[in-house]
């Protein structure tokens, strides 16, 4: 199957082993990926400091417009941020007639059109359901056996529609998991914010939200979190020692995306498919079973 | 008693809120019920809820509600969007009304103020965000020496994702452009129009 893979920001830079990971995984499992030309940023949710609702609506009509244009094929996105803008701008904008109207004339800058044709995908929803579990599990080669991985879904990733899971106690990501042969932790905070993108300028508040989501995981025997997001990733793994610092705790818990332990189940190589030598704090466990 | 409690409410600020702030015509689905205010992950550093904030801006407190630094603590977990049992896009109405506070010259939260710029800049200038670049932006924002010895404090992680390859050396150099998107000439045409022919703006 054919898809439209918008990476996202993130991925170009400090979430470059996901994407990494994301292409290899999607080639194992027969997934085509084209990028779209000369896509523009989501704006992600930050952005309502510098712009009104109109331009970040018009922001990403511009990219389901090109996407449109070249093809129409489904928007996956990896990064959970630029899903949950882009898929609700595109809902909206099919849905309100006078709104769309007015994101057109817009667009009309650019001699672009939004037409509501295309979908915007989560990865999750694609391995899960395009994919299959069955499929998932005939492509292990190294089992992930007596692994116990924390799957911290994130909020955005399912929300604001739940439209491939439930919004408030998702369980997909878990059944990949265990598709690859781990045990799937369960635990409390499996959606609740980890900080997102005011993590940078409320440091405190981003410690003590992380903080909790590493208690409750590693309380319930979490030895490896995953996630499907750039910034849960990073704000989960690259600040543990400050977190450690500031709320007296001693977490040194490697953080995976789902699609690196996938890479690694499939047998795939550990550095160059699943890229585990870019993630900050070591993989051992995993890397174990890919020596 | 009842001329004295209609005469605390003042529907001028609310009027202001539906015609200027996005979504802001949607409080008027708000039933008070507080689920917003349980539901979210900062509530608890938080003087005034977005309950709280609702009823602020049907009393009239404009200085009080723009000034507030709790409109703008949202991390956009969208949990209150998902749980509002009157479908107030609650989030959005906080993005509006912080939107709208800065553009009015309030500034709620310094730090989220500085760095949402930033990142917006990188989106008008390239069309992209550049992570680091943004960052850059944001610490140099108050001067080299202040911005120096922020970007010192986090000399470590940045050096750490340096050397793990998740992020590269040129983006790290700020005299060193970031790469920007073909057609940036267009699309800040239409981001002019949008800023234009959107809500946020002044009264008028």
């Amino acid at each position: 199957m054919k898809y439209f893979l918008y990476s996202g920001c993130s991925l170009e830079e400090s979430a470059s082993n996901y994407l990494k990971s994301v292409e290899a995984v999607g080639k194992a499992l027969g997934l085509e990926f084209a990028e779209i030309e000369d896509w523009n940023c989501c704006g992600a949710s930050i952005s309502y400091v510098g712009a009104n609702k109109l331009s970040q609506e018009v922001l990403n009509a511009r990219n389901l417009a090109l996407a449109e244009a070249q093809g129409g094929y489904d928007i996956v996105a990896p990064c959970s941020s630029c899903y949950i803008v882009m898929n609700q701008v595109n809902h909206e904008l099919k849905e309100n007639e006078e709104q769309r109207e007015k994101v057109n004339q817009i667009l009309a800058e650019g001699n672009l059109k939004f037409k509501g044709t295309t979908r915007v995908r989560h990865v999750l929803d694609v391995l899960f359901y395009d994919v299959g579990v069955e499929k998932i599990k005939a492509a292990v080669k190294k089992p992930l056996k007596g692994i116990q991985v924390g799957g911290y879904v994130g909020c955005q990733t399912v929300r604001p529609y739940g439209e491939y899971d439930s919004v408030e106690r998702p369980v997909i990501m878990d059944r990949i998991i265990e598709a690859l042969g781990a045990r799937a932790v369960d635990f409390t905070h499996k959606v609740r914010c980890c900080g997102s993108g005011i993590f940078l300028t409320e440091l405190d508040f981003g410690f003590e939200l992380v903080g909790e989501i590493l208690r409750t995981a590693t309380d319930k025997g979490a030895e490896v979190m995953t996630t499907a997001c750039p910034l849960c990733q990073l704000n989960l793994e690259a600040y543990q020692s400050r977190i450690n610092q500031k709320l007296g705790t001693n977490y040194h818990i490697p953080v995976t995306f789902i699609t690196q332990l996938m890479a690694v189940a499939f047998g795939m190589d550990p550095n160059k498919d699943a890229a585990l030598n870019q993630n900050l704090i070591p993989v051992d466990k995993v890397l174990k079973v890919a020596a | 008693m009842a001329e004295k409690a209609s005469s605390k409410y003042d529907p001028t600020f609310a009027r202001e809120v539906f015609k200027h702030v996005d979504a802001g015509e949607e409080i008027v689905k708000c039933m008070q019920c507080g689920v917003c205010a349980a539901s979210c992950p900062l509530a608890e550093k938080m003087e005034f809820s977005p309950r709280k904030i609702f009823t602020m801006i049907r009393a009239g407190e404009r200085e009080k509600v723009l000034g507030s630094k709790d409109i703008m603590l949202c991390t956009s977990c969208y949990t209150c969007i998902v749980r509002c049992p009157r479908k107030v896009p609650v989030m959005e109405v906080m993005h509006g009304l912080a939107h709208y506070a800065l553009r009015q010259g309030f500034v709620p939260r310094r730090e989220s103020a500085k760095f949402g710029r930033e990142f917006w800049k990188c989106i008008y200038n390239t069309g992209r965000v550049n992570e680091a670049k943004a960052m850059q932006g944001y610490y140099l924002s108050d001067g080299l020496v202040a911005g120096a010895k922020k970007g010192l404090e986090m000399k470590d992680i940045a050096l750490n994702m340096l050397t793990h390859g998740r992020m590269k050396f040129k983006s790290l150099v700020p005299i060193i452009p970031a790469a920007k998107i073909k057609d940036i000439a267009s699309l800040r045409k239409m981001l002019d129009k949008a800023r234009e022919m959107g809500k946020g703006g002044s009264p008028s």
